[in-house]
């Protein structure tokens, strides 16, 4: 009973209070414009191609069947024959060609010939581009219908721009992590370091409630409004995802139902977590002055986390044993089209695990004269 | 007499002082024996006031009583429950107020009042049926649903007050009730012992304020450096005159150089 109340004190605080419920859902909205924006920025290009296409080599018996397939679509080719290699590998990683096809010698001739083997074709694109990629899907998928008979070489050229979007890539669990973490920031200071500092909870630790109680009290709903924060988050990456992915989106077969909803459970899992985290911080300064600077610390700390995780992708399965960064390089998995499905729920419980290790804590510390009542 | 219904016995605490404290209070010692042993009984409807100089104790021994810090040595019992072993019972038999409790002021004082009653484990019924009584007795209705930050200083001071009777306390202790009050609010607050001792409740106070002690007390205890300088009730302490008597035992204890 008493543990009810002081959870509904906690929300009927929040949900009685317009400033603070703008504050917490801000960030899906900023999150998903910016994306979007960027988004929009980076894929300008019409849904119906048109195609340029360097060839070296002779295989039009090949280019007019791909030709056929891609003018089906509505799309239209123009084939130049390769020059100058620089300038079209330059043409290509700026977008302004789609691809460079490579045939070897007497292409036609084993096309034609049912028998023939040992052609060879390379195709240099960048696959973060819309049209290269699916230029790159298609004539793959032709050569295959054709037969086996060939080797295909790929060479994916990345631009700077297709490199921009894959650092935004691996930059969104860190923005998802930032916005997390002050969604978690203003409610739990102002409600912890903020109670303690104007000595309303002090009030309460003379009535008869139990220290677990106020702790969990505390916890429980700052947790849940602070989910609401981190889940306009989500929404907005979620719904700006496909804008921003592109075609790549596709080209990866997309996101599965699954693995939107792993990722929104280890965005929710560590919520709890950092919430847990800022109330002890909370509970120990002495002021929300004080608690704020070392929540600061904490949030340079998961900045610099997250940014190790962006660049080091290779981090191993070990990682499910440290919270938030847990979430982290399995977000960053899950964003490149992986599904760790067991490291994501085994995240998932530690993280809890280590909250329920905090509220004890924060229990520990309410019970502490010197930590609430020391000068 | 009557029934005790709180008994400190021996009583002790001290706290070791952080640099800062010991800079500010320019003193090289890092220890500070805040209470030092101290005993004494309180009896139930009678008004106990607890007198003595800055520094001299008082606050950290409501602090005690009310169970926020233990003591290093000693108990206290109230309504038979030590503090020390049954802090939850004794929350339950106590209000206490300082003005370092504060309300939060988003809160309406209706608001408040069930939550606070909830807090006490306050069956529902007999809360609202408390809340109608309080609140009218002590002219609160009409300001139930105003938010305590927007109330005024005298109206506030009564809804703590009243707040911290929600649970119907055997004993309410208070620290220095009237410091930093003007006239009107100081007397707002002694209105309001007087009729909580009119409804049958015992009161521990502390105060350096000899009138308060004078115009409310029963019964006195003086405290100087954390030990009891003499203790019993009002007119056997005072003699006539409460200051004259205090500071006889002042320089009594510490000698005429202080
Ligand atoms: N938490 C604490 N840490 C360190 N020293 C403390 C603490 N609380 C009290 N003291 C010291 O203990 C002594 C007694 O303090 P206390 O507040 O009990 O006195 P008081 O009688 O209430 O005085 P005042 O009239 O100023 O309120 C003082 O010297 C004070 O500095
Ligand atoms: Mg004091």
């Amino acid at each position: 009973m008493k543990l009810i109340a002081l959870i509904k004190k906690e929300f009927h605080r929040f949900f009685h209070d317009p400033r603070l419920i703008i504050t917490m859902l801000l960030p899906g909205l900023v999150i998903f414009l910016l994306y979007t924006v960027m988004g929009e920025a980076i894929h300008a290009e019409p849904e119906k191609q048109d195609y340029k296409v360097y060839v070296k080599g002779e295989a039009t018996a090949f280019t007019s069947v791909l030709q056929t397939a891609l003018e089906e679509d509505g799309n239209t080719v123009e084939w130049l024959p390769l020059e100058d290699e620089e300038a079209a590998k330059k043409a290509v990683e700026e977008g302004e060609a789609t691809a460079i096809l490579y045939f070897s010698e007497n292409f036609n001739d084993i096309i034609s010939d049912p028998s023939g083997t040992g052609g060879e074709v390379a195709i240099v694109y960048d696959p973060m581009d819309e049209a290269g990629s699916a230029f790159y899907a298609l004539s793959t998928a032709l050569l295959q219908q054709i037969g086996m008979r060939f080797s295909v070489r790929s060479e994916p050229l990345i631009s700077e721009e297709g490199i921009g979007r894959q650092i935004m890539q691996q930059l969104l669990p860190l923005i998802i992590v930032c916005f997390v973490f002050s969604a978690c920031m203003s409610v739990t200071l102002e409600s912890v370091a903020g109670e303690k500092e104007r000595g309303t909870l002090s009030t309460i630790l003379v009535t008869s409630a139990k220290r677990l109680h106020i702790a969990l009290g505390k916890i429980i709903p700052l947790a849940c409004i602070s989910m609401l924060g981190a889940l306009s988050s989500f929404l907005g990456v979620a719904l700006s995802m496909p804008r921003l992915m592109g075609i790549s989106m596709g080209f990866l077969g997309g996101y599965s139902v699954g693995s939107y909803f792993l990722l929104l459970f280890l965005i929710v899992s560590f919520v709890p977590f950092i919430v847990a985290m800022i109330s002890v911080v909370s509970t120990a300064a002495r002021s929300v002055k004080e608690a704020s600077a070392y929540t600061s610390v904490l949030m340079i700390f998961v900045i610099v986390l997250s940014l190790v995780t962006a660049f080091l992708p290779t981090i191993g399965n070990w990682a499910v044993a440290i919270p938030v960064l847990n979430a982290l390089v399995f977000m960053q998995q899950l964003l490149a089209g992986g599904l760790p499905v067991w490291q994501s729920l085994v995240s998932i419980g530690m993280n809890l695990f280590y909250t329920a290790g905090l509220v004890l804590l924060m229990t520990k510390m309410l019970s502490s004269e010197k930590i609430m009542f020391g000068k | 007499m009557s029934e005790e219904i709180v008994r400190a016995e021996g009583l002790r605490k001290s706290f070791t002082l952080s640099r800062k404290q010991q800079k500010i209070e320019k003193t090289g010692e890092t220890k500070r024996v805040a209470v030092n042993g101290l005993s004494f009984s309180a009896y139930r409807g009678e008004i106990y006031g607890l007198l003595g100089p800055n520094g001299a104790g008082k606050t950290t021994t409501l602090r005690m009583l009310s169970t926020l810090i233990r003591p290093d040595a000693g108990d206290a019992f109230i309504c038979g429950h030590s503090i020390v072993k049954e802090p939850e019972r004794v929350r339950d038999e106590i209000g206490f107020l300082t003005s370092e409790l504060k309300l939060e002021g988003f809160f309406t004082t209706d608001y408040l009042f069930d939550f606070f009653g909830a807090m006490h484990g306050v069956e529902k019924g007999t809360l609202q049926k408390r809340k109608r009584e309080l609140f009218q007795r002590f002219g609160i209705d009409r300001f139930a649903q105003v938010q305590v930050k927007n109330l005024s200083t005298g109206m506030l001071q009564k809804v703590s007050l009243v707040i911290s009777i929600v649970h119907d306390p055997s004993v309410v202790i208070f620290d220095e009730p009237t410091n930093g009050l003007d006239v009107l609010t100081a007397r707002v607050v002694t209105d309001f012992l007087a009729e909580l001792k009119g409804m049958g409740k015992s009161i521990l106070l502390s105060t350096h304020i000899f009138s308060l002690v004078e115009k409310l007390c029963d019964r006195v205890g003086i405290i100087f450096d954390g030990r009891m300088a003499a203790e019993g009730p009002l007119e056997e302490i005072a003699g006539g005159d409460l200051e004259k008597s205090f500071f006889d035992l002042f320089y009594a204890i510490k000698g005429e150089t202080v």
